[in-house]
């Protein structure tokens, strides 16, 4: 069929099946390993009395040989994301189909909801890795700083498949449901040796830092952009209804504020700006969804680099 | 590979995107207790004929597909042979949809069945 000679050793079987999905995505690839990985282990268990080389043979049979599993990997692939994205919405084409139909697609609420989690998520991320630094390094002098490195690193590896399924579920960029699970086969001095060795340790070790200021940044955003344009066109309506007083400016300008004893409303705005302001704030909050919509499908960019270990070596 | 062949093999792939999801829902339900991939791709390979007895990589992505629509719960206990394994059960919904769906299945094999009756094999 090929060139490729036959796989006689697990390691040697997910080589080729990596190798075979080559230029897929990172996260399938994840995917497809992990479950070959557990097939064939289990059929190794399964067989005691024959050798790895018989039954990976025997495996290309019932499995499927690295190419036939790639294949069908790529083919559900289509089928999956056809059947479990949430339907897309209508593609508009005028302009200002394109600019008001923001707000009937999930991937923005999803998107906003990111931004506002973010700022908790960004801190908790943030002080695990810079305490997890800061202890093992200063440990280091003592022999207890390695073993702590290495549980560390591995926290970072649990936190990223976390941080992945946040970003697949919000922002919808496919990201790995499985651990990248490999080489069983090797001692453990060696797999801790590819810990440190794996560039994606330590990129994921960058990105959870990069959250606390981006997380930060991203709930500003959202609540600045959510606030000013929700007051501004709540201010109108309540003036109009008689719930608010026009035009009262103390100290500082407010677009609607809560002052004094009591509830009651106050603006700062005047009678003739109301209408100004509806409409602005109107605009506002469109924009402010676009700005959402757009930081998410960067934000899921960003993930899937820093986060997803490129498995092909 | 030649042009029936390949006919069979579009054929087969088409029969089994459906049957497959029924096959796996079909297994988990008779089951006692809950199984892990490879357990219930050789339940399969055992009683399998035809596109049932496919390649056996195809089954995770789809029992993965029917987690994620609620027919099957999961999960993941470490094993001593190799990675961690995710177990699968049905659930309520999958139980219910099993129902709906072999009742289909048995109406569409019927009527497949009516009508091949007069070609000789």
């Amino acid at each position: 069929m090929n060139t490729v000679r036959m796989a006689t050793t697990v390691p040697e079987y997910l080589d080729q099946l990596r190798a075979a999905l080559a230029g897929a995505d990172p996260a399938m690839i994840q995917d497809a390993q992990y479950d070959a990985e557990e097939y064939l282990r289990s059929e190794l268990a399964a067989q005691p009395g024959r050798s790895e080389a018989e039954v990976i043979a025997s495996v290309a049979g019932s499995y499927g040989a690295p190419e036939e599993v790639a294949e069908i990997y790529r083919d559900t692939e289509v089928t999956v994301n056809r059947a479990l994205r949430p339907p897309l919405a209508p593609k508009r084409n005028s302009v200002l189909g394109q600019f008001f139909g923001v707000i009937v697609d999930p991937r923005t609420y999803g998107a906003l909801f990111y931004m506002l989690l973010s700022l908790a998520t960004g801190i908790v991320y943030f002080t695990v890795v810079t305490t997890g630094v800061s202890l093992s390094l200063g440990l280091m002098i003592l022999i207890i700083g390695i073993p702590l490195l290495v549980l560390f690193l591995g926290l970072v590896r649990v936190l990223s498949l976390l941080e992945g399924r946040i970003v697949e579920v919000l922002l919808g960029e496919r990201m790995p449901r499985r651990p990248l699970y490999t080489q069983q086969g090797k001692g453990w001095l060696e797999r801790i040796k590819e810990m440190f060795t794996d560039g994606r340790t330590w990129t994921a070790m960058l990105y959870f830092l990069l959250m606390m200021p981006l997380g930060i940044l991203y709930f500003t955003i959202a609540v600045t952009g959510l606030a000013t344009s929700l007051s501004l066109m709540a201010a109108p309506i309540a003036v109009w209804t008689g719930l608010a007083d026009v035009q009262m400016t103390q100290n500082e300008f407010n677009v609607l504020a809560i002052t004094g004893p009591g509830t009651d409303l106050t603006t700062s705005l005047g009678m003739w700006s109301l209408p100004v302001a509806l409409v602005g704030g109107f605009l506002l909050f469109f924009v402010t969804l676009h700005v959402a919509k757009g930081i998410g499908k960067l934000h899921g960019l960003l993930a899937k680099h820093l986060l997803v270990r490129n498995p092909v070596v | 590979m030649t042009e029936p062949d390949l006919h069979l093999k579009k054929f087969q792939k088409e029969l089994s995107a459906g049957t497959v999801s029924l096959g796996l829902l079909a297994v988990l339900a008779q089951a006692d207790e809950p199984m892990y991939g490879y357990l219930i791709a050789k339940q399969l390979e055992r009683v399998g004929e035809g596109v049932l007895s496919g390649k056996q990589s195809a089954l995770y992505p789809v029992l993965r597909n029917l987690e994620s629509a609620g027919l099957l719960g999961s999960f993941v206990e470490p094993s001593m042979s190799g990675p961690p394994r995710r177990y699968y059960r049905i659930t309520e919904a999958g139980r219910h949809t099993l129902r709906d769906w072999a009742a289909a299945w048995r109406a569409t094999r019927d009527s497949v069945d009516s009508v091949l009756k007069g070609i000789s094999p």
